[in-house]
């Protein structure tokens, strides 16, 4: 066995760095509660302006004037080590996260396929930089011994049990990965490396730091056996249909989408989920794939909802050329939890579930046009309510004031030479603190022809009245 | 039509915290202004603004009436009022039992607390939105004829409909109706603050409040007219005939001292006499000298007048008490330093060391009490709180409380996120204040921050928080001040609890009691008291001296050498930076130059510009003369010059003709306009008054400017003399018994304020005490004297404790010390078992070398620390099986250095700089030990780690620095320029090099920078902590 191990010095900022149009002013990573707030990680162009970890991020402010503050995310550094793990995946079938900050790689296996360890180290490298990781390499017998030799000396590699304990003698024990804190405790007492640690009885050393150290010494060195928990690719639906000929009729890719959506109805059931969101995709010649995303509300795995939705997307679209393949990806599977179907179905024979109707709707009208209203708590009645997009049950609070059924969108002059005051002023003073300060005295109002409205004055006035609303 | 009369009984101050949006002056300027007869505050379950309210109503001449809003837990919710002194004696009483049995900032009352309200209380019923008969029933019971409904219409949603609903129900339960107005504001323009505070109270955004807000801005102080289309004539009348009903003030509450403290068979006037005598021999046993008798005599005759004996004997019964038990105390403040004090052993300032009239402090004219603080030995004040809560009983004694007020950052950072900015916005804007400041933001500093000031959310904020900043934000209590009464406290002011268990504190605070003349003491704490009481009980132990504070020989001229030297550091008041850069210059002499020293080095006299006219007097520079020839009286003391606050009052007395009261209005005025000015009218009439009797115009404004410079920290010349008192005792011990001294220091946590026990532990290295190191054989808890057998005579070695092990516990080093008083330890294993020490406190021993004796050095001690089981019982006793020697290195002196710093704070070998001396001579740093010789004005570099940074706001923007080495202490200054040029070095740099200026005036040196340089990476990750002062 042979272990490369790729360390990630910085893989939380590089992280951010990658995406981030301005890589080259001054960023850092924040983290911490309100009050005391730390940089876990400052970019080149902050460590220059004198920036470091650890700093507060008051002094920090004090000596960079205009600095990017993102906050530290344990998630998403968690999500790019995945990340590289699938990217490290193709070089070897067994990686390994189990190191923070790192993937580790068999690669003796790998040799055969991808050249001998040189040219796969500057391989790995090369794509390591076009990606936009910073990282330190090392090749040794065991994982361990990887990972510990990566953080002392960038690509070094071991391969023989002799010169493997060579290497480790040299390493500092700050760097040496030791557990329970053992490596501040022994550095203080003017243990400086491996080497001198390996020289002490092992007894007294498990005696003060646990059997933990021991065995991490052992597993370093090749003397203990190492089970590394192994990275598994994640699950994600992924099938193509390539045609023979060129399609350019919309009607005919109805066929091989219905079977490719059969395919991930099995396989969802197979798997017990559902799907909330997949993509197919039409590869052209001579021209970029067309896209079709599929967002749903609530995770399906119905075929023929799936279809109805795909298909209604698929018509939409204009094809720009013709179509040599179709692919269907779907990644985002959440477990499935199926409606509670009635005893007695009432439905009529044409009618629909709600949720299908719901969803041909939204695929119709677009997104945006379906929608339910929930009760917001708050004085002015133009804000009392708001469009709520997500099919939650929204618990409705309790408006104590008589409020008309219909609200205008737009408040309207109310010309009637002829109204009458039934109930009033209330009046309504808020939200100074958006500058859309109300300040009204609202009357309920009977019309010349009888109607029962509801109008507002400014505070303190009758009249002119402007019409908000109407009373059923 | 003219509009209706209208008394307002139901009105929050800001005192109801998070719900009243205006003070008790601006409710009752606006009631004036609108010509209401009379004006309620029922703050929630609180009389705590009603002292506010009481001087507004006086000023404003608008009728007070005191009542209370209180919502019953297990029933409705009333507004209480004050008919009579009875009524409010039993509203006290309510207040009282529902504070106490709720914890702090909330209370709980019940029905049944309420079930027998006697006579003399109003109540009116405030039934809620949906009112419940049953409440009403219950008030209408409890309350009988003196029960109300209340009707408060704010245009709600149907206000017509909800007459109607309440006169039935008035009706129904025979409950007469009274409009009221639940007052929130003063007027309908603090609607945004309004709601500011409730999102605040609800720890929300205003955005988010919903419904936990007000509609509308109707709860403020309304126009007549506007009223009286809103409720029913009658029921205005109804509120106006409640109102005058009302007949207590708070004038009629009458306080009485404590009786207990005369004897049987003794007039108050007769008992104080006698002890007075008493006390006179005991201080004169010779006799006492005639003008000493004769100013007893005045004193006395003064305070029998005015029938201030029991205050003078509570305030002896306590230092009596506390000189029995041996806590070291000293009386300071109006009356404390008079002949009858001294003599009563409430002061040890003698009077005829220091010229103090009584009457600077006592006023015939103002009926008001003296006021005497005693500051105690601050590790055993809470022993005289205690005796104090025993001897008068919890109900009669309570601490003060003070009203907590929004300031600075804590306005702007609540006023900013109740307007939904992001933490770290709100961090941002909330450090373009200082911390305490009073001023609001300003809008270049906003800008600097990265704000636009004129952006609307913005605008919005700081126009909030300009409004919030000064208004009462909790009570918290007095650090000492009790207020000690005859009769139960709650007859007078309702009582409640403090924060800390077992403490209650009144609502009122020091200036309510002032205005309503009650007695107050401050029990307060020194830490440095504690020091001598610590130093004078060491030399007693060790026989070298027994002393006390009193038989300190006085005006030693040795002592006031030390001090001209500045050769201060660790002494009480005279020992910061400031003072020890005025030292050599003011060349202290005597007594008083000490009580000149004090006060001068302070903002006061720095703003008024007084400093350096008195110094070039001093220095015979410049003549002493003096603006008219009764002002001389005034000045003579301080060559012409005000330095006091006594004497700014004096010369308002002599020079503008103001009366003694008027002065000490003044003098209030003088501490209070930053927060709500009131400086104005004194401006004019200083200017009229001094003309009249002949000033000059510019010599009257400088002396209004000098006013304004005392502001809030002028310094009363009787508290500068106690401090000075203070401060000679521990210039006495240091340079006496400076050993003993510093070892009482650093055994003295709370005295360390401006030096670290490094710091002090170098100086007295430098004056060749000897320091040992903490060793498991000799070291006690705390730091010991160890003698000379050789030379009883000489200075002892100081034996560092283990308290200065960082994290150590006392309880283990108590137990060691035990162990170790039967029979002597040999081996670590051995002292492991035998003291039961954990494998933690094992390690702290070994990082602070203290086991060397026993196991040799560190790195040896830590592996064999490491290496120490806990012992099972069953095996106690057991000879473990021995481990084989390992072979270890031993540290290298700069780890030996670091090692020290980590866990002692502080290093008996060689000072860091010491070690990298070659380096430092290689870059050209010259030592400060070169530097005393150097001319004035040379060009030099130097270098040293960075102990201070402080950049005083009274010195336009300049940062001192302070820069150790081997040798001593040098004094950089940073100009602005400077300063903004190189922040990064400034502010990073634990080594920092200068180059500058030498400059070397009166013994006083300052190298002022022109380069800094950051040499921390010379240090590797040596840790030194600098005090850094914003």
């Amino acid at each position: 066995m042979l272990w490369a191990c790729v360390l990630l010095p910085h893989l939380a900022l590089d992280g951010v760095l990658r995406r981030h149009a301005e890589p080259d002013r001054p960023l850092v990573l924040v983290s911490g509660p309100a009050q005391r707030r730390v940089l876990v990680a400052v970019n080149d162009a902050a460590a220059q302006g004198g920036l470091h970890r650890g700093q507060s991020l008051g002094a920090a402010q004090a000596l960079a004037a205009d600095l990017t503050l993102v906050e530290y995310d344990a998630d998403q550094v968690a999500r790019w080590q995945q990340f590289l793990a699938a990217w490290a995946y193709r070089y070897s079938s067994q990686v390994s996260i189990a190191f923070p900050g790192a993937i580790a790689l068999e690669i003796a296996g790998s040799l055969s396929l991808f050249g001998p360890w040189p040219r796969l180290q500057a391989r790995l490298r090369e794509e390591l930089a076009v990606l936009g990781f910073r990282h330190r390499i090392a090749l040794a017998p065991t994982a361990s011994a990887a990972w510990v030799l990566s953080g002392h000396h960038d690509g070094l590699t071991v391969t023989t049990p002799a010169h493997l304990q060579r290497a480790l003698c040299a390493v500092p024990l700050r760097r040496a990965r030791l557990p329970n804190n053992a490596a501040i405790a022994l550095d203080k007492m003017g243990l400086r490396d491996l080497g001198k640690l390996f020289s002490l009885p092992r007894a007294a050393l498990a005696k003060r730091y646990g059997p933990e150290l021991l065995t991490h010494l052992d597993r370093i060195r090749g003397q203990q056996v190492e089970v590394l928990p192994l990275y598994r690719p994640p699950d994600v639906f992924d099938a193509r249909i390539e045609f023979n000929y060129e399609v350019s009729n919309s009607q005919v890719l109805l066929f091989p989408l219905r079977r490719l959506i059969g395919d991930l109805a099995a396989y969802l059931s197979g798997r017990d989920g559902g799907v909330q969101r997949f993509l197919v995709r039409l590869e052209h010649d001579d021209h970029p794939d067309s896209e079709v995303v599929i967002g749903l509300l609530t995770p399906e795995r119905n075929a023929g909802v799936l279809f109805d939705l795909a298909k209604g997307r698929l018509e939409q679209i204009t094809v720009p050329a013709p179509v040599r393949g179709m692919r269907l990806l779907a990644r985002e599977l959440p477990p499935f939890v199926p409606a509670v179907g009635e005893l007695f179905d009432g439905r009529a024979q044409q009618a629909m579930p709600w949720t299908q109707l719901r969803e041909r709707l939204r695929t119709r009208l677009g997104n945006a046009s379906v929608y339910t209203l929930t009760a917001a708590a708050e004085h002015r009645p133009e804000r009392a309510w708001r469009r709520v997009q997500e099919a939650t049950t929204s618990t409705v609070c309790a408006v104590q004031s008589p409020r008309p059924t219909w609200l205008l969108a737009r408040p309207i002059p109310l010309r009637d030479a002829r109204l009458r005051l039934l109930a009033g002023p209330e009046r309504i003073e808020s939200g100074w603190w958006d500058g859309g300060d109300a300040q009204r005295d609202y009357y309920v109002i009977e019309t010349a022809i009888g109607q029962r409205a509801w109008a507002y004055c400014p505070a303190g006035d009758v009249g002119p009245f402007m019409l908000h609303g109407w009373f059923a | 039509m003219s509009a209706p009369a209208y008394a307002e009984l139901h009105c929050l101050s800001n005192f109801s915290f998070g719900r009243g949006a205006s003070s008790a002056r601006e409710l009752f300027e606006r009631a004036q202004a609108l010509g209401y007869t009379a004006l309620a505050i029922t703050d929630e379950a609180s009389l705590a603004g009603i002292v506010r309210a009481f001087e507004a109503a006086k000023a404003s001449g608008v009728a007070l009436i005191v009542g209370s809003e209180m919502q019953l837990a297990d029933g409705p919710k009333l507004v209480v009022l004050a008919e009579t002194l009875t009524g409010y004696q039993t509203l006290c009483r309510w207040i009282t039992q529902g504070r106490r049995r709720a914890r702090k900032g909330d209370y709980r009352l019940c029905r049944a607390d309420l079930a027998d309200p006697g006579p003399g209380l109003l109540a009116l019923w405030l039934p809620g939105d949906t009112p419940d008969v049953e409440h009403g029933e219950w008030v209408r019971r409890t309350f009988g004829v003196n029960a109300w409904l209340a009707v408060e219409l704010h245009r709600g949603c149907n206000d017509a409909a909800r007459l109607i609903r309440l006169r039935d129900l008035g009706t129904q339960l025979q409950l007469p109706l009274v409009a009221t107005g639940d007052v929130h504001m003063h007027a309908r323009g603090r609607r945004a603050l309004q709601d500011t505070l409730t999102a605040i109270r609800h720890h929300t955004t205003v955005a988010d409040a919903g419904h936990r807000l007000f509609a509308n801005g109707e709860r403020h102080l309304r126009r007549r007219d506007v009223l009286a289309t809103v409720y029913p004539t009658e029921l205005l009348a109804a509120a106006v005939a409640i109102a005058s009903r009302c007949t207590f003030t708070l004038t009629q509450l009458q306080y009485r001292y404590p009786t207990e403290v005369v004897p049987a068979g003794e007039t108050p006037a007769s008992w104080l006499h006698a002890l007075t005598r008493q006390g006179c021999h005991w201080r004169w046993p010779n006799g006492t000298h005639a003008s000493v008798q004769q100013q007893i005599e005045h004193e006395l005759a003064l305070i029998t007048e005015l029938e201030y004996e029991r205050y003078f004997l509570t305030v002896y019964d306590i230092v009596r008490f506390a000189r029995e038990r041996g806590i070291l105390c000293q009386g300071r403040g109006s009356a404390a330093n008079s002949a009858v004090c001294y003599a009563l052993g409430i002061t040890e300032v003698d009077p005829s060391r220091v010229n103090m009239l009584m009457e600077r402090f006592i006023s015939r004219e103002r009926k008001e009490p003296p006021d005497i603080d005693v500051d105690f030995d601050s590790t055993r004040r809470e022993e005289v709180i205690q005796y104090i809560y025993d001897r008068y009983g919890r109900d009669r004694a309570a601490l003060t409380a003070i009203a907590t007020t929004y300031a600075g950052r804590s306005t702007i950072r609540d006023v900013a996120k109740a307007l939904g900015l992001a933490p770290d916005q709100v961090d941002a804007l909330a450090k373009t204040l200082g911390r305490w400041g009073d001023g609001a933001p300003d809008p270049t500093r906003v800008r600097e921050a990265g704000f636009d000031p004129d952006s609307p959310v913005l605008k919005r904020v700081l126009a909030l928080t300009a409004q919030l900043m000064d208004f009462p934000r909790h009570l918290s209590q007095h650090p000492g001040g009790f207020v000690i009464s005859d009769a139960p406290l709650h007859t007078l002011v309702p009582v409640e609890n403090a924060a800390m268990p077992d403490r209650t504190i009144i609502q009122w605070d020091k200036d309510d009691l002032d205005t309503l003349g009650l007695l107050k003491i401050d029990v307060l704490g020194i830490g440095m008291l504690g020091a001598i009481s610590r130093c004078l009980d060491m030399l007693r132990a060790t026989g070298r001296r027994d002393l006390t504070p009193a038989t300190i020989p006085a005006e030693d001229p040795d002592v006031y050498a030390m001090i001209q030297r500045a050769d201060t550091v660790g002494v009480f008041q005279i020992e910061s930076r400031a003072q020890m850069a005025m030292l050599p210059r003011l060349k202290p002499a005597n007594y008083y130059d000490l009580v000149v020293e004090v006060a001068i080095v302070r903002p006061g006299p720095i703003e008024g510009k007084m400093v350096h006219p008195y110094l070039r007097r001093r220095q015979g520079l410049e003549p002493v003369v003096y603006p008219s020839p009764a002002l001389e009286k005034v000045l003579s003391r301080t060559l012409g010059i005000p330095l006091f606050q006594e004497q700014v009052m004096q010369i308002a007395m002599v020079a503008a003709g103001y009366t003694p009261g008027e002065a000490d209005q003044l003098r209030r005025s003088m501490a209070a306009w930053k927060r709500h000015g009131g400086l104005e009218p004194h401006r004019e009439r200083l200017l009229t008054g001094m003309r009249a009797r002949g000033y000059a115009d510019d010599f009257a404004a400088q002396i209004f400017e000098q006013i304004k410079g005392f502001g809030s920290y002028g310094f009363p010349e009787s508290h500068a003399a106690s401090y000075a008192l203070v401060a000679y005792i521990s210039c006495w011990l240091k340079h006496h018994e400076p050993a003993a001294f510093a070892c009482a220091l650093i055994n003295t946590p709370t005295q360390m304020g401006f030096y670290t026990p490094d710091q002090i532990l170098q100086d007295v290295r430098r004056n060749r005490i000897a320091v040992r190191p903490v060793d498991v054989r000799y070291s006690d808890w705390e730091c010991t004297l160890e003698l000379d057998r050789d030379d009883p005579g000489a200075q002892p070695a100081i034996r560092l404790g283990m308290n200065q092990i960082n994290g150590f516990v006392q309880a283990t080093a108590e137990r060691l010390m035990l162990a170790r008083a039967k029979r002597a330890f040999t081996q670590i294993e051995e002292l492991a078992e035998r003291v039961g020490l954990d494998r933690r406190a094992l390690d702290k021993l070994a990082d602070a070398n203290a086991l060397c004796g026993l196991v040799g050095h560190r790195n040896r001690a830590r592996w064999a620390a490491s290496g120490i089981e806990a012992t099972l019982p069953l095996f106690a006793g057991m000879e473990a099986s021995p481990e084989a020697r390992i072979v270890m290195a031993p540290p290298t002196r700069g780890e030996a250095v670091l090692a020290d710093y980590a866990s002692t704070g502080t290093t008996l070998g060689s000072h860091p700089l010491a070690l990298i001396r070659k380096q430092l001579r290689a870059k050209r740093c010259r030592p400060s030990r070169e530097l005393g010789t150097l001319p004035h004005g040379a060009i030099i570099r130097h270098a040293g780690l960075v102990t201070l940074r402080q950049r005083p706001h009274t010195a336009n923007g300049v940062t001192f620095v302070t820069l150790e080495d081997e040798d001593g202490s040098v004094n950089v200054v940073v100009w602005r320029d400077l300063a903004e040029r190189q922040r990064r070095d400034l502010i990073d740099a634990r080594l920092l090099a200068v180059d500058g200026r030498w400059e070397s005036v009166d013994g006083v040196s300052h190298l002022i920078a022109s380069r800094l340089q950051n040499l921390t990476s010379l240090l590797g990750s040596l840790q030194v902590v600098s005090h850094d002062y914003h």
